[in-house]
């Protein structure tokens, strides 16, 4: 296991991927992300500075993260995108479903400013909880 | 073309035995490639990551399913690179598998309903290289071989997640 989880706030985690995330480490890390949603997190930033190596089985675990959160109102974004993860991202063309960011601080803000902006009475969620 | 074009000077053979630290073997082979600028003519990080994830793929498939029957595994990589393509075999000795087959099962598991999380890798493969086949040599062992084109800066591919 290469990775780290920092819980940044309730709902917020930021992943360290580390130097790989592959069909070695896919399960764990596919297992520890999903304790962190039971208990309540929604978003997750991936960092992904000087990680050489994500294959089609560790996007296949990013992918079932996506698809479990989106129902929740969750997100997943990618930071600090390493060279080799770019290539996999433009080659599966997954730029689409994962907002890239150049650093975990400007990822964090803007998912601070998206939880700030659902919970304004103009976008008509306040008051829900 | 046949492995006659290449002189085998421009070539290089690597051979790994040990299924538990393949991988890393791999990629540190890449990573000592990319800073010793050990192709000549150079190749294109595009194309160099791109070969990569290619080998990554094979060499994890043969580390989660080839049967090796109880022989001493043994996987070698080589690789030709030229102006703009780069060719690569990667030859093991393990007992082989139905390619075709695979490829036509891991088709269909995505194209259901509720597709599984993993069974993409060799789909990726044939989807990032060019003209691969796979054969039994004479002496039989299993040789995959493709060709990388370095135009394809705007390679994409079509492989559901």
């Amino acid at each position: 296991m290469s990775f780290t989880i920092q819980k940044v706030s309730a709902h917020a985690a930021v992943v360290r991927i580390g130097k790989a995330l592959d069909f070695r480490n896919a399960a764990q890390f596919k297992s520890t992300c999903q304790n962190h949603i039971r208990a309540g997190v929604r978003h997750f930033v991936l960092d992904y500075s000087g990680t050489g190596i994500l294959d089609s089985t560790g996007l296949g675990a990013v992918f079932s993260m996506y698809r479990q959160l989106t129902p929740l109102g969750g997100q997943v974004v990618f930071a600090s995108v390493s060279r080799p993860v770019q290539v996999v991202v433009q080659l599966t063309r997954t730029y689409k479903v994962f907002r890239q960011f150049p650093s975990v601080e400007s990822a964090l803000q803007q998912i601070n400013g998206s939880a700030n902006a659902s919970a304004t009475p103009s976008s008509g969620s306040a008051g829900s909880a | 073309m046949t492995s006659a074009s290449f002189p085998p000077s421009r070539s290089t053979l690597h051979r790994f035995t040990d299924l538990d630290s393949v991988i890393d073997e791999v990629h540190g082979l890449f990573s000592h490639w990319q800073e010793a600028g050990t192709f000549e003519p150079p190749m294109s990080s595009f194309m160099l990551e791109v070969v990569k994830l290619a080998v990554h793929e094979w060499v994890a498939n043969l580390v989660q399913h080839a049967q090796f029957g109880g022989t001493a595994p043994e996987i070698a990589l080589s690789m030709w690179p030229g102006a703009d393509r780069l060719r690569c075999t990667i030859e093991d000795n393990s007992q082989g598998f139905d390619l075709q087959r695979q490829l036509t099962l891991q088709t269909l598991h995505l194209t259901g309903q509720k597709p599984p999380e993993r069974g993409r890798g060799l789909l990726m493969v044939m989807a990032c290289t060019n003209d691969l086949s796979y054969t039994t040599t004479s002496e039989g062992r299993q040789r995959l071989e493709f060709w990388i084109d370095g135009a394809d800066d705007d390679l994409c591919m079509t492989v559901p997640f």
